[in-house]
C-alpha cells in the first residue's frame, strides 16, 4: 500500500529526490537552487531586504491577504499598502513579500492609485520633499540654466549678466 | 444603464478656510443633483502629509467621497470642474463597482465552497480534479 503510493507520486521515472514538489525546507540538495545562509524563509519576517545579490530569499508561502480572504485591496489604506514598498518606493517583489500572483497584480493596482492621490511616494520622488542638493557651479559652466539651487555662490548669477568687470565671471568666459 | 459607483478623492491647498471647502463640496453636489447621482458618503480626512510635494505643497487637506451614478458623464463634469478650482490641488476618480462585484463574487464562491465540503474531513470526499491518484486511492481503501 506504501510502495503503491509512492510509485503513484513519482511516477516521472525513477523516484531521485524526497518528496517530489515539495522544496521547502528540504535543505541540502545540489543543483540549480542556491539557498542562502539562512535557508529558508524562517527569520524574515515582512519586512526582510536581500543582503546580497546571491542571496534567494525565499520566504515563506503564504499570501497575506489570501490568509485574511481580502478580496479588494483599497487603495486608500495606505497603511497596508506600505508594508509592500520599500523606503524609496519601490513595489516590493513577489518572491519578497510572498503575496499570491493574483493579489500582487491587485496590490499593483491599489499602489499606483495611491501613489497618485499622494498617498505614497513615487519611486525616489521622497527627495523631492527635501532641500534640493547643491550644484557644481563648473560643471555646468556659465548655462545658468540649473538655477534652482538658492546657495550657490555669487559668481554664478553674475555671470548670465554678463558682467565683464569682476575677474572670476571672465574666468569662466572661455568656457562658454 | 446599470447603476455605478465611484470613488473621489480631491485634495485642497493646506490652509484653506473651512468655508472654501464646503463650496467645492457644495458644488460637487449641485452637480450631482443636475445630473442625477447621489453622494453616498463624504468624509473629510483633514490635513495630511502629502507623499511628494504637489504644487509645492508638503500638505493638503483631503476630502474623500462616494458618488453613486447611473450616467458616467457625470464624473467628466465634476473633473472638469475640479480641475478649474484654485483651491484644488489634486484630484483622483475611481470606478468601483466592478471591483466590488467581483469582491462578491469571490465571496460568494468562497462562502459556497466552505459550505458544501465539510472542514477537516478525511481527504476522499475532497473533490480534487487535479490528482488522479485520489480517486484511486479511495476505491483501493
Amino acid at each position: 500500500m506504501a510502495e503503491e503510493q509512492k510509485q503513484a507520486q513519482s511516477h516521472s521515472g525513477p523516484p531521485r529526490r524526497e518528496g517530489g514538489g515539495g522544496h521547502g525546507p528540504g535543505g541540502g540538495h545540489g543543483g540549480p537552487r542556491r539557498e542562502g545562509g539562512p535557508g529558508g524563509g524562517g527569520p524574515g519576517g515582512p519586512g526582510g531586504r536581500p543582503r546580497g545579490k546571491r542571496q534567494y530569499f525565499r520566504k515563506k508561502k503564504v499570501c497575506k491577504f489570501c490568509v485574511e480572504k481580502m478580496d479588494f485591496i483599497d487603495y486608500k489604506r495606505a497603511d497596508i499598502l506600505s508594508q509592500f514598498v520599500q523606503e524609496r518606493g519601490k513595489i516590493l517583489p513577489r518572491r519578497m513579500t510572498g503575496v499570491c500572483s493574483r493579489h500582487q497584480r491587485w496590490l499593483g493596482v491599489a499602489i499606483k492609485r495611491a501613489r497618485n492621490i499622494a498617498l505614497l511616494p513615487f519611486a525616489g520622488s521622497a527627495a523631492g520633499t527635501q532641500a534640493p542638493r547643491q550644484v557644481v557651479p563648473q560643471a555646468h559652466g556659465a548655462a545658468g540654466t540649473h538655477a534652482a539651487t538658492p546657495a550657490t555662490p555669487a559668481a554664478h548669477p553674475a555671470t548670465p549678466a554678463a558682467a565683464p568687470a569682476a575677474p572670476a565671471p571672465a574666468a569662466e568666459a572661455p568656457k562658454a | 444603464m446599470e447603476e455605478r459607483l465611484y470613488d473621489l478623492i480631491f485634495i485642497a491647498r493646506p490652509a484653506t478656510p473651512e468655508d472654501e471647502i464646503k463650496k467645492v463640496i457644495s458644488g460637487i453636489e449641485h452637480t450631482c443633483a443636475e445630473k442625477g447621482g447621489k453622494i453616498e458618503k463624504t468624509e473629510h480626512w483633514g490635513t495630511r502629509k502629502l507623499a511628494y510635494r504637489v504644487a509645492k505643497h508638503r500638505e493638503g487637506i483631503y476630502v474623500y467621497q462616494q458618488i453613486r451614478t447611473n450616467h458616467g458623464e457625470l464624473i467628466a463634469e465634476l473633473e472638469r470642474r475640479l480641475r478649474v478650482q484654485d483651491v484644488v490641488i489634486k484630484y483622483l476618480t475611481v470606478r468601483l463597482d466592478e471591483d466590488l462585484k467581483r469582491q462578491k463574487k469571490l465571496g460568494g464562491k468562497r462562502e459556497q465552497r466552505a459550505a458544501r465540503r465539510p472542514r477537516r474531513s478525511a481527504p476522499a470526499s475532497v473533490p480534487a480534479p487535479a490528482a488522479p491518484s485520489a480517486p484511486e486511492q479511495a476505491a483501493a481503501s
